[in-house]
């Protein structure tokens, strides 16, 4: 039977590493990718505010 | 002779030396590819199969903007588009990936060996049937498993495929691909892929290094890859 916690979201933040100039990404789970840094650093702003309006919203649901 | 390593050492399935013989004489031509040839285009009709001799083919598929996903790597002795016989039409390119060897086996002389022959059509089948396993096993590398599972996964997947077939001693093996090779197959960047390298061999699991795959240690290696070889069906 299969994990059900695999099609939860993942609690577990991927790790960053820089390679070669660019950004790799790795993980959670099966997250393979490599951004520029331009991308990295645009992405991770855009994470940051989506996880900002994602927990705000969690509060006003309690 | 040329279907030497066909079929050899899978569970249950090897061919007669009669059914060798009759693969044997169906190759109606050999031919050298050079390396980074696209032998036949996605969507090409064709009227024969082709057997890999000797270097490294894939199957691949194209994106609108160029950029390549093989979805299968194919090592000397097996049918590279066995596949082709009852499709007639491919829906993924082939191409080589090193100078290659291969034997050319009209559709029609397939048609007239098997018709008297259903265990050899059997046998034929099950070579089908082993690369439907594989992209089984590509599609679960894929989306399951992270950058460095990727990768161990597919240096144990081709340990144990070129080990079966004798071209591999377990632990060490010749595998001309270079890092892109690998980035289109694990579907990762050059640069991941390099990091990636870098990371097993720290992890004392496995070197590349060029041409040349030294395995450190196989059982780590194989459960980082959460690879199983049950899918090959080796004997």
């Amino acid at each position: 039977m299969a994990d059900d916690t695999l099609r939860q979201p993942y609690d577990v933040a991927g790790e960053a590493n820089v390679e070669d100039g660019h950004v790799v990404v790795d993980g959670p789970n099966g997250i393979a990718i490599t951004l520029t840094a331009d991308a990295a650093v645009l992405m991770g702003e855009r994470l940051v505010a989506a996880g900002q309006a994602a927990r705000e919203t969690a509060e006003t649901e309690k | 002779m040329f279907t030497q390593r066909f079929l050899i050492n899978k569970r249950g399935i090897e061919l007669t030396e009669e059914e060798a013989k009759l693969i044997e004489g169906s190759i109606h031509e050999v031919k050298i590819i050079e390396p980074r040839t696209t032998f036949i285009h996605a969507g090409q009709s064709v009227s024969f199969s082709t057997l890999l001799i000797s270097g490294l083919m894939s199957r691949y598929i194209d994106d609108k903007k160029g950029r390549r996903q093989l979805v299968a790597v194919q090592l000397a002795g097996e049918f590279v588009d066995l596949h082709a016989y009852p499709m007639k039409t491919l829906d993924h390119s082939i191409g080589t990936l090193t100078r290659a060897e291969v034997g050319i086996v009209p559709h029609s002389t397939l048609a007239e060996i098997i018709a008297p022959r259903p265990e050899l059509a059997r046998k034929l089948w099950f070579s089908t049937l082993l690369d439907a396993a594989m992209h089984r096993a590509w599609l679960f590398r894929l989306g399951r498993l992270d950058a460095v599972g990727r990768v161990a996964h597919f240096i144990c997947e081709t340990n144990a495929r070129l080990e079966s077939v004798g071209l591999s001693d377990g632990l060490q093996f010749e595998l001309e691909l270079t890092q892109t090779d690998l980035a289109e197959i694990c579907g990762l960047t050059a640069v991941h892929v390099n990091r990636v390298i870098r990371q097993l061999r720290e992890a004392g699991l496995c070197l590349l290094k060029s041409s040349h795959v030294e395995i450190l240690d196989r059982a780590a290696l194989e459960k980082r890859g959460d690879f199983n070889s049950d899918y090959l069906y080796l004997g």
